[in-house]
């Protein structure tokens, strides 16, 4: 289809706003653009028809199956949307007086409590964007915590070989050293390896529980007990924190600081890749760190506060409060039971997808995953030639978005397929016959699976062109 | 002018005092193609085994060793806008070159290499 | 109570059954007995319609003011209908970053036709697919200014008070000083700058209208940075570069700034959308997603993620940042603003916001508030004046006029936008005129 750019036409309007009434302004030549703007000059009809074409080239949890492993694709319940868009919460300016903005605070503060009791934590900001932009905070805290106590010498952040790629990445961001530990043969953290590179020297642990590979770490109090016992803290990834939500909370395995996503575990929507909300919890010791401001419940209402021992603001204002009226909404209507039964359905599904693929989508045997599975497609491929990735391709024609690939990486061949809770059975059911099918189709035709998709959008698009020579931009 | 090779799959081609360093044909097939070359700095004293620069292919990227003990003093620029030309011939498409210090002695020569990547 | 499962129990007891255990609870038996947790201690569930009447009632906490005198960072400006409701539909809300090309087209191109936009808006030629917000855009700039010898950001107490605190958090943790200049007379000093730039410099960094609102000398500035090989960063107001010069054209490396103002709501600080771009030179080192052109196997028109390896999925601890998710939600919502005014549009505003600024300065002057600065100004500025500003600003609040930000005991920082009318201003003066 053809970019907007290419429908524009000279002359074209199509918002429009009241004629100025003065003219009053005569802002120096020398300041003024020289440069004409070229932005496409659409009409109405132009723009609606392009961008209800657009959506109709995207694919989001309305429209399927939407597995994405570590993703958590849940449904984002529209009474969410709805809540969000009152006007008592979008024309309200963030530095308004805090009388006038009291429905916000309390937002917040209902919020940072709720999430605080669902983690174990003592206190909980939530002003961090995104997941990875949490575990900066968190480690920013981390690192103020151990300068408090003049303990200098802990630079370096352990992170297990199975972690997401933020994890190293954020450590760095926030300063420190990594060192890598493997995974045992359960896939869980090497304890010898860890008692090996534990040490006076130790920041942290960053641990995502139940692991990348959806098993929950079963030697987490061991864990805890090594990286305590070094003067360490632990620090809890919540990218799967809905495997486990009110059935056991990090707080209690041992954790010191913990993220969280609200566009994963609280139905927050995705956006095509954001904004998420990334809230981070700690535990008392760790709470004066955490970043300016806070909102304080007192007689007189809600009050924002400063710590002098605060590691500053990571974001603009108070965060993406727009996510935590649709997180708070959400957490108001499941309640206590209705939060565990997210993570119980979470798990039922994925061991249901899983019980019935397994004999042909090999994963880790005789234990119960959590609320995702990974499995590695290497056998098949050694046997078919067909790879992990051609088999998510030809789930696209099948009209389901495929699982995670290729990720975690210590899998050969790996996709990480998790359905979340708000799947139906119904769906479960013909995704299990598609991708035995799919598995079959993999001995009877490889060589059509090599090049699927045939019914999508697009063909296989050519990557290597679009890195060798980036085109990032419309040019006439 | 002799050709050495490392484990980690860059060849060295050492004359006299000057080497020219790239990757093998073989490592160059095992990264698939090759999208971006992020050259070393000229002047950066390098150490043998130590990170020397990394290349990227679509979906990932790998660390590249310095095979000897030296200073860079050139580097290819013409793979900075066309890295295929790694794919195309790994052994004439050079990466950079160092003035030597020092070579160490757990270089493969080209017969000792092939065994190597045979396993 | 709401749970959003579709799963009755008889499901559930096939399910189980099919998994061969009794009942859900085994299936977390990997769980130390003693770690599990007895009950959450959260209220029950609420239904649909009491979630909605108990989140209507929050909403009901805040005040709205129908006219808005604020900006600081945040801005009201008038929505389009058609950016309203064509960005709520659903496919858009409810899918995931863009990973399956193939069914991903229409969010990889939205992202691409925001580049574009982006790019045409700063003359850079590069843009990424956006950030959290103006603050953090700023920081990831900082970031791609480093070089091994130069570590030093060179900035001035002009810019906004967030953008300043998350500079310094950043900076914090990685060996990197921000060097904050004195202003003089609300712009960038630049007998003062050029004294302080030297071999230790990454970067200076200056907001284009900064803080009080003024336009800044950012040519300027760029080549005093560029005389000293630093790299010149602008945090610009995306409204404001419908009328000034682009960052291009001022010489800027990289431009950033928070596209709040293109079509988000105020939304009590966020969510916004932070923009980058940059030269093709620092490509390389811009941070997030990037989507780029390409062909698929028949020769079509395709979009992808690209240039990948340099992010931290790929990179890990080598990546230069640690970005993942961004806001392209917002940065969607952003695109189908421009879109909607188009450049005519977008210069109307800006010219709006400048005349009403201009005009009500002269009102306020009149009543006794003048400005603080000589210097030009977009659409905000600072007054002060003999009456306390908490004493003016509480009699606009009573009128529904939430008047400018109090920056100290008698100094107010106005905005003005096309939101409002000549009428409106005409009131608040009137308002001020008899608080004395």
């Amino acid at each position: 289809m053809k970019l907007i750019f290419e429908i524009s036409e000279e002359g074209k309007r199509c918002a429009t706003i009241r004629k100025p009434q003065i003219k009053s302004a005569k802002l120096n030549e020398k300041y003024l653009r020289k440069t004409e703007l070229d932005l496409p000059e659409v009409s109405e009809v132009d723009f609606s028809r392009h961008y209800t074409a657009l959506s109709r080239r995207a694919f989001g949890v309305d429209n399927g199956f939407y597995p994405l492993g570590s993703c958590t694709m849940k449904y984002n319940p529209k009474i969410n949307e709805e809540v969000a868009g009152l006007e008592g919460f979008t024309r309200i300016h963030p530095l308004q007086s805090e009388k006038t903005v009291q429905g916000c605070m309390e937002v917040m503060h209902t919020l940072s409590s709720y999430l605080a009791e669902i983690t174990g934590m003592d206190a909980v900001t939530l002003q961090p964007n995104a997941g990875a932009h949490g575990e900066y905070t968190g480690l920013c805290l981390i690192a103020a915590y151990h300068a408090a106590r003049k303990d200098f010498k802990r630079t370096k952040v352990i992170v297990p070989d199975s972690a997401h790629g933020t994890n190293p990445a954020s450590a760095v961001m926030a300063g420190f050293e990594i060192i890598n530990v493997p995974s045992d043969e359960e896939k869980g953290v090497d304890l010898e390896a860890l008692k090996k590179v534990v040490g006076d020297d130790t920041a942290a642990l960053m641990l995502t529980n139940p692991t990348t590979l959806g098993l929950f770490e079963k030697n987490i109090k061991e864990i805890s007990k090594i990286i305590h016992k070094a003067g360490g803290l632990l620090y809890y990834d919540g990218a799967n924190l809905n495997a486990v939500m009110g059935v056991v909370r990090p707080g209690d395995m041992g954790f010191d600081v913990v993220h969280l996503n609200l566009h994963k575990t609280f139905s927050t929507p995705h956006g095509g890749g954001g904004p998420g909300s990334g809230p981070v919890g700690c535990k008392k010791e760790l709470a004066a760190f955490l970043p300016d401001p806070r909102v304080e419940k007192t007689d007189k209402g809600y009050k924002f506060v400063e710590s002098k021992q605060s590691i500053g603001k990571v974001a603009s204002f108070y965060g993406n409060f727009g996510v935590y009226v649709r997180a708070l909404a959400y957490i108001v209507a499941l309640g206590a039971e209705g939060i565990k039964a997210a993570a119980q359905h979470a798990v039922l599904n994925a061991n249901y997808l899983k019980v019935n693929i397994e004999d042909l989508y090999p994963t880790e045997k005789g234990r119960h995953c959590m609320h995702e599975f990974v499995v590695s497609m290497q056998e098949l491929k050694d046997k078919t030639g067909v790879s992990a990735m051609e088999i998510a391709k030809t789930m696209i024609d099948r009209g389901y978005h495929p699982p995670t690939m290729y990720f975690p990486l210590i899998i050969h061949e790996a996709l990480m397929f998790e359905p979340t809770e708000t799947e139906t059975k119904q769906t479960l059911d013909e995704v299990i016959k598609a991708l035995r099918e799919i598995y079959e189709e993999a001995f009877k035709d490889p060589e059509y699976m090599k090049s699927a998709p045939h019914h999508a959008q697009i063909g296989r698009p050519d990557e290597v062109k679009a890195a060798r020579t980036p085109v990032v931009r419309y040019q006439k | 002018m002799k050709v050495l090779y490392r484990e980690s799959h860059e060849w060295v081609a050492i004359d006299g005092k000057k080497a020219k360093v790239g990757i093998s044909d073989h490592a160059q097939k095992e990264l698939g193609d090759l999208v971006f070359i992020n050259l070393p700095e000229v002047g950066a004293e390098v150490k043998a085994g130590e990170t020397l620069c990394d290349v990227e292919s679509v979906k990932a990227v790998s660390d590249l060793y310095a095979p000897v003990t030296g200073k860079v003093v050139a580097v290819n620029e013409e793979l900075e806008g066309a890295p295929e030309l790694i794919n195309q011939d790994a052994m004439k498409a050079w990466i950079c070159e160092i003035e030597v210090e020092s070579v160490p002695d757990d270089l493969m020569d080209e017969e000792a290499y092939k065994k190597f990547i045979k396993g | 109570m709401a749970d959003y499962l579709s799963c009755t129990e008889r499901e559930t007891k096939e399910m189980l059954e099919r998994i061969g255990v009794k009942s859900l609870d085994d299936l977390f038996e990997d769980i130390p007995a003693d770690l599990k947790l007895k009950k959450l201690n959260l209220p029950a569930g609420k239904s649909q319609q009491e979630t909605m009447e108990y989140m209507t009632e929050l909403s009901k906490k805040n005040k709205v003011f129908d006219i808005i005198l604020r900006g600081a960072g945040s801005y009201d400006h008038y929505i389009p209908s058609m950016v309203k409701n064509l960005s709520s539909r659903s496919e858009f809300i409810t899918a995931y970053t863009p990973y399956q090309a193939e069914m991903s087209q229409g969010i990889l191109q939205a992202i691409f036709e925001y580049q574009s936009m982006i790019c045409d808006l700063t003359g850079l030629d590069v843009s990424n697919a956006s950030v959290y917000n103006g603050a953090n855009a700023a920081a990831e700039a900082m970031l791609m200014c480093l070089e091994r010898n130069r570590k030093t950001l060179v900035t001035f107490d002009n810019i906004r008070p967030d953008t300043l605190k998350v500079l310094k958090t950043y900076a914090s943790r990685r060996g990197i000083t921000v060097k904050v200049l004195s202003c003089k007379d609300g712009v960038a000093d630049l007998a003062l700058l050029k004294k302080e730039l030297c071999e230790t410099t990454a970067g200076v960094y200056i907001e284009q209208p900064n803080y009080f609102g003024l336009i800044e000398d950012a040519e300027e500035i760029g080549k005093l940075a560029h005389e000293a090989q630093a790299k010149f960063v602008m945090g610009c107001n995306p409204i404001a570069l419908g009328l000034l010069k682009s960052p291009a054209e001022c010489g800027a490396d990289i431009a950033v700034g928070d596209a709040q103002p293109l079509g988000l709501p105020m939304a009590f600080g966020g969510p916004y959308v932070g923009f980058m771009a940059c030269t093709s030179k620092e490509m390389r080192k811009l941070p997030g997603r990037i989507v780029g052109e390409t062909t698929d196997h028949d020769g079509n028109r395709a979009y992808v993620l690209t240039l990948q390896a340099r992010e931290q999925h790929i990179r890990r601890e080598k990546a230069f940042s640690n970005i993942c998710s961004n806001q392209a939600y917002c940065a969607l919502v952003a695109s189908m603003y421009l879109s909607a005014m188009g450049p005519v549009g977008l210069k109307e505003v800006a010219e709006a916001c400048t005349d009403y600024a201009h005009y009500f300065a002269g009102l306020l002057e009149k009543e006794g508030l003048g400005r603080k600065h000589k210097g030009e100004f977009f659409h905000e500025f600072v007054t002060e004046s003999e009456i306390p500003a908490d004493k003016i600003l509480r009699a606009l609040e009573r009128e529904g006029i939430l008047g400018g930000l109090k920056l100290n005991a008698h100094e107010i920082l106005w905005c003005t936008t096309e939101t409002l009318k000549k009428e409106d201003l005409d009131r608040a003066a009137e308002i001020i005129r008899r608080v004395k």
